[in-house]
């Protein structure tokens, strides 16, 4: 706005000073030019946006900016020419300084539309730099808050200040089984914290962090906790998700024996073949205690990081029986 | 002074052990019993009448507050727990403290003394426990908890037909029996899951998926007939909201 009214000033300044025509006849020549331009210039703003530079091959976006400048500046000129042969029909000197004013203005016209284009576009890379920050800085959020809930969940607090108060309870009873379990304890939250997404370790290793996990919580609920395990020597040597077990240990415990006054089985067992590892994880459960609301987010970050690994969906089958629950697991081995 | 009888009521043996180890030069404290769940923690207050109870929250089958829930006689409670989303339940509960595992023995001894206090005064305990319990959650739970003569019962929401007001109780029919509790319907009708319960009528909670046939009854009252037979009646507004939701 302020713009055009520096170059409606100026335009009137020079045709008073230069062509020596009446003020009036400046002021009002001048206001048509460049109101009508301005009018203009807003349509301008649609081959801007509809003619992206990097969408577009360099020929084709000059031949549209050329067609639509052609069509912007003839409409300019040649309306601003109606309107002021209309207005000054009787004034011949201005006329003629008019017509012979033609081509310098269709000169200006096409500076102006340069000028007007090249700002929209600016603006439009602007906005589109501001949008990419957002979604940008949106994006590294949601990443954090993934990251720093899988990291919850590797930790489970109640798991956590448990073995704590047990092993409190040890140093009284007996130091040494307390010096055992903080180094168990502390081997466990190592494997867990070194782990990276998306990384392939041994079944081996795995169950080797599992059984640290097991012999925690096996003195937490002494009897209550029973193992079986039923593991064919060379699976050891399969491969596998890092922590991807640890879960579906976690919701056996949970569900098998938290919620167990007695004696309950949690079952460990893996078969494989030359392309596939097999692993099933069940556990005993008394289903008049626990409702369906026994999944948890546990088992559904197991499903989608199974299925983000080897994208595929058909890899976790749930087997809800009578009274056990059963997780069976396949890892695909050629990748 | 008389001793201070103490049951410990805690899941894991460790745990036991570290309180009886704290208690262990207290020479005014006796410790009557230890138990491993729920069940066993009733019984042991229902019979011994212990001044105060160590309380663990997550314990199998039957946790800490619904084993309060069913006692008449509650005695003087220190909840002990691992993880602080209970705190508020536990002080609504009026109990004298809550300790976070793991705990120092300063802190227990604490706790202790804030409990001997409480019990010197001696006031008789009001059946405040019971009202407050009835709203501690804020969610949907899964199971209720009742008593019939001697035995505890737990119920699987999942189980539940249909839920009838009587006084201050509320009958609970199951797919197998029915079973009386002392609570009201406001609080059902809060804490079942509206997805498969509603509210139909001052008297009635009933199980969505249990409705076979809506049929009018006399004057802007309605009945429906349940799976197997049962009738319930059905207010104006219950049978436009039921219409509504099993479109009918």
């Amino acid at each position: 706005m302020i713009i055009w009214m520096i170059i409606g000033a100026l335009n009137t300044f020079i045709l008073v000073y230069f062509n020596d025509f009446g003020f009036v006849i400046s002021i009002l020549e001048s206001l048509i030019f460049n109101i009508l331009f301005a009018i203009l210039s807003i349509g301008i703003w649609y081959p801007v946006y509809y003619t992206d530079i990097e969408k577009n091959r360099f020929s084709n976006f000059f031949t549209n900016h050329l067609a639509a400048s052609s069509l912007a500046v003839g409409i300019w000129v040649w309306l601003s020419y109606v309107i002021l042969t209309s207005l000054f029909a009787n004034d011949e000197e201005y006329l003629n300084y008019l017509n012979s004013s033609i081509p310098w203005r269709i000169g200006i016209g096409f500076l102006f539309y340069v000028l007007i284009a090249s700002n929209y576009y600016l603006f439009i890379y602007y906005q589109n730099f501001k949008d990419k920050l957002v979604r940008e800085s949106e994006l590294k959020t949601l990443v954090k808050e993934s990251q720093l809930s899988s990291l919850k969940s590797q930790i489970n607090p109640h798991f956590l200040f448990n073995s704590l108060n047990s092993i409190s309870s040890l140093t009284m009873i007996s130091p040494q089984r307390a010096q055992d379990m903080v180094i168990n304890l502390s081997d466990f939250l190592r494997y867990s914290l070194s782990h990276k997404n998306e990384s392939l370790t041994t079944f081996e290793k795995e169950l080797q962090n599992i059984d640290r996990y097991l012999k925690i919580e096996k003195i937490r609920f002494g009897h209550r906790l029973n193992v079986e395990k039923e593991i064919l020597e060379p699976c050891l040597r399969y491969y596998l998700p890092g922590l991807i077990l640890q879960p579906l240990m976690e919701n056996a415990v949970k569900y098998g024996i938290y919620e167990s006054t007695e004696k309950s089985n949690i079952y460990i067992i893996a078969t494989c073949s030359p392309e596939v590892l097999e692993i099933v994880i069940r556990n005993d459960y008394d289903p008049d205690f626990i409702t369906k609301k026994g999944e948890g987010i546990g088992l559904s970050n197991v499903i989608s990081r199974m299925k983000i690994q080897y994208n595929r969906d058909d890899l976790i089958k749930i087997n809800r029986m009578d009274k056990s629950f059963e997780v069976k697991i396949f890892f695909p081995q050629n990748l | 002074m008389e001793k201070v009888k103490v049951v410990i009521i805690e899941d894991e043996e460790l745990g036991r052990e570290l309180i009886k180890n704290y208690l262990k030069e207290e020479e005014n404290v006796e410790i009557l019993a230890e138990c491993e769940n729920g069940f066993e923690g009733i019984k042991a207050i229902q019979d011994l009448k212990p001044d105060l109870v160590f309380l663990d929250i997550q314990m199998p089958k039957l946790n800490g507050f619904e084993m309060l829930e069913i006692l008449d006689e509650k005695p003087e409670i220190i909840f002990t727990t691992a993880y602080n989303q209970y705190a508020i339940q536990a002080f609504e509960l009026n109990a004298v403290d809550y300790l976070l595992k793991p705990f120092s023995k300063e802190r227990l001894l604490d706790a202790l003394k804030k409990a001997i206090s409480r019990i010197k005064i001696n006031q008789p305990r009001t059946d405040k426990i019971n009202k407050l319990i009835q709203q501690p959650l804020d969610e949907i739970i899964e199971r209720i908890v009742v008593k019939s003569n001697t035995k505890i019962k737990v119920i699987p929401v999942d189980k539940i037909r249909y839920l009838e007001a009587q006084d201050d109780y509320v009958m609970i029919y199951t797919f197998e029996g029915r079973h009386l509790k002392q609570a009201t319907m406001k609080y059902f009708e809060e804490h079942l899951d509206p997805k498969e319960f509603m509210r139909v009528h001052r008297s009635y909670i009933i199980r969505l998926d249990q409705v076979v046939q809506l049929e009018p009854y006399g004057k802007d009252s309605y009945v429906a007939k349940l799976k197997d037979g049962p009738t319930v009646k059905i207010s104006k507004s219950g049978f436009k909201n039921l219409k509504e939701k099993l479109n009918f």
